[in-house]
């Protein structure tokens, strides 16, 4: 019985992601199309422009750039079923080689900046709601403040004003130098800026989270039973409030995926680091729409995944919320 | 040790038990308040502290530091950075106030209406706000600005309103589905009021508090999202100046070493963005003063 439930419970999800997945596609096809802009010129560069009205036509019909939107949708869902996503119309590559070539760039800085921000947000967190309102945790919390206010393209021009221009310590731009692809160590020179503004622009806002629903969790009455029953601190945070935040820890830090991310798209075109944000970028800006939609998708399914991979989470961790959301038509009219 | 104090243990203690330590009640930020008003006002009425037209671009004074006839330097264009700080805050600043009435407006509605509608329409309206939530913020920006034409301030306020109206929405939308069945609003309805008079007099006033903080972030978020638009060179212009955008010369700026271009506007971006911060911060502590069990 409980297992048909939980079943159940996990088709309707996936039911749901597909059926958001799909809107998702739709959506942007149809904004990427209806941008004006000339998609001809990604492709052809400063030759569209020279072209007589017969050779636009033809071009156009051939990319099939002619038919109605919704005959150009089916077809390319058809496509995109097998797998193919077609070419890059700037790189004149399949659009899956050219995203392939920049993916894990992103992961890299991404991945880690994700876990360092999974680490460091519960360890201040924890450290400041320990010290409540002393002056440590009163410190932390101007600090991370002052931090949290600065967008992220400024603390990079910043820490390369200071760190690469200055100082001369560590490269301002790229992944790598050129020829030295396969060093490690160059390629973690070239990280550690990204990182230090990927995790530093968004770990207060969660650390902070954190650090709240601590102090909730502190003002339960089980901690003053606890309390009276001789336990220490340190048994009655680690070992009882910790485990009461988990859940909204855990959805917490599912939601802070898309976040993340977002913010190595910004941090990727300030740096010139060749991942997806430059791509995604540069595809917007010279209509590459094969490219586009298959980065938009991409982007778009991760945020769709993590925000539900954050409410099953909550839910299926957290009997509590269950039974909270159950519908309540109390005296309804 | 006197006899007296040895023996003084045993029995009722005479002692007053010790009042449980106060919290400090939280201050209003005054000194946040205070510079925000100041960066506010200069805005208004910079123009009036300086002679300079913050747009000519003197060709025989480019990237000079700060000092002398110019008080934070020029520019790689030859622009005067003090002129141009205050004529551009008044973009930022309006940039944000406008698109948070436009995404607040469209919050309201739209969380109100979620929260009141049945179950089915409710699960529709949220599904489609998630969905919404997950097209890139860029591509909508870049389409919507293709709509509008050339970039304008109004333009980037609008397109910023309207692209993260979605968070608030649901607050209100969870607030709005808390409140439809309590006693008033039933009776309300059952007299026969319509949708926006029971927004106006029972919804309205109950959320007004809770989103007020978020509000506030909203003020910042559009801000920061402006001036990082901007700075990527498809939000405003160079030519339309902003904090923003003055920022997008920064990478001229650190080829020739000239820190205060990019210093300058920062600064007051992130002491704008601070202020703001606090203010909302206050407003949100107001409510929750609890004593802790620790």
């Amino acid at each position: 019985m409980r297992f048909r439930s939980g079943a159940a419970y996990y088709l309707k999800k996936l039911a749901a992601f597909a059926l958001s997945v799909f809107v998702l596609s739709a959506a942007v096809f149809a904004l990427s199309r209806l941008a004006p802009g000339d998609p001809l010129v990604s492709y052809y560069g400063e030759r569209a422009e020279k072209m007589s009205p017969q050779e636009r036509e033809r071009t156009m019909e051939r990319l099939g750039l002619n038919a109605p939107l919704h005959v150009q949708y089916v077809r390319w869902l058809q496509g995109a079923l097998r797998g193919e996503m077609g070419i890059s119309f700037k790189y004149k590559q399949d659009v899956l080689e050219v995203i392939a070539l920049r993916l894990p760039n992103t992961l890299l800085l991404g991945g880690i900046g994700f876990v360092l921000l999974f680490v460091l947000s519960l360890l201040l967190g924890v450290l400041c709601a320990w010290h409540e309102d002393g002056p440590l945790d009163r410190v932390v919390c101007r600090a991370g403040t002052v931090l949290s206010c600065i967008p992220e393209f400024w603390l990079s021009l910043l820490l390369i004003l200071i760190f690469c221009v200055t100082l001369k310590w560590l490269p301002s731009s790229g992944a790598y130098t050129i020829g030295r692809a396969g060093d490690v160590l160059d390629r973690a020179r070239h990280l550690i800026l990204p990182l230090v503004v990927v995790v530093g622009s968004h770990l207060w806002y969660y650390a902070y989270m954190i650090r709240n629903k601590l102090l909730e969790e502190a003002r339960a009455d089980y901690v003053l039973l606890l309390r009276a029953k001789g336990l220490r601190k340190r048994a009655i945070v680690f070992g009882h409030c910790l485990r009461g935040i988990l859940p909204s820890y855990l959805s917490l830090m599912a939601i802070s995926v898309p976040h993340v991310m977002g913010g190595t798209y910004i941090v990727e075109t300030v740096f010139s680091y060749p991942g997806l944000g430059t791509l995604t970028y540069e595809s917007a800006r010279y209509h590459d729409y094969n490219t586009l939609m298959v980065l938009c998708l991409l982007t778009g399914v991760t945020v769709i995944f993590c925000n539900m991979l954050g409410q099953v989470l909550s839910e299926r961790v957290d009997p509590r919320i269950r039974r909270e959301e159950a519908p309540v038509e109390v005296n309804a009219p | 040790m006197t006899d007296q104090d040895r023996f003084a243990v045993v029995g009722i203690l005479n002692e007053e038990p010790a009042p449980p330590p106060r919290r400090r009640p939280s201050r209003a930020p005054v000194l946040s308040a205070l510079l925000l008003a100041l960066i506010v006002l200069g805005c208004c009425f910079g123009g009036l502290m300086t002679a300079k037209d913050p747009a000519y671009m003197d060709l025989a004074n480019t990237n000079l530091p700060p000092g002398g006839e110019f008080p934070f330097g020029t520019d790689t264009m030859g622009r005067d950075i003090f002129s141009m700080i205050w004529s551009g805050g008044r973009v930022s600043l309006f940039i944000g106030f406008a698109s948070t009435l436009v995404s607040t407006l469209i919050a309201v509605a739209f969380g109100s209406l979620s929260g009141m509608a049945p179950g089915w329409l409710d699960a529709l309206l949220m599904r489609l706000t998630e969905i919404l939530l997950s097209v890139p913020n860029l591509l909508i920006v870049v389409f919507l600005q293709s709509l509008l034409g050339t970039p304008s301030p109004a333009g980037i306020a609008l397109v910023i309103g309207v692209t993260s109206w979605t968070s608030m929405a649901k607050v209100i939308r969870t607030e709005v589905r808390q409140l439809r069945n309590s006693d008033y609003v039933v009776a309300a309805r059952c007299m026969g009021g319509g949708f926006f008079h029971i927004l106006r007099l029972h919804l309205a006033p109950n959320f007004v508090s809770s989103i007020m903080f978020m509000v506030v972030m909203n003020i910042r978020g559009a801000i920061v999202a402006e001036s990082t638009l901007s700075f990527m060179g498809i939000g405003l212009p160079l030519d339309t100046i902003s904090w923003g955008s003055m920022l997008s010369l920064s990478e001229k700026a650190l080829m020739t070493q000239s820190w205060w271009v990019l210093l300058i506007p920062g600064l007051f971006l992130v002491a704008t963005l601070l202020c703001m911060t606090n203010l909302g911060n206050a407003l949100r502590k107001r409510v929750n003063q609890r004593h802790s069990n620790l």
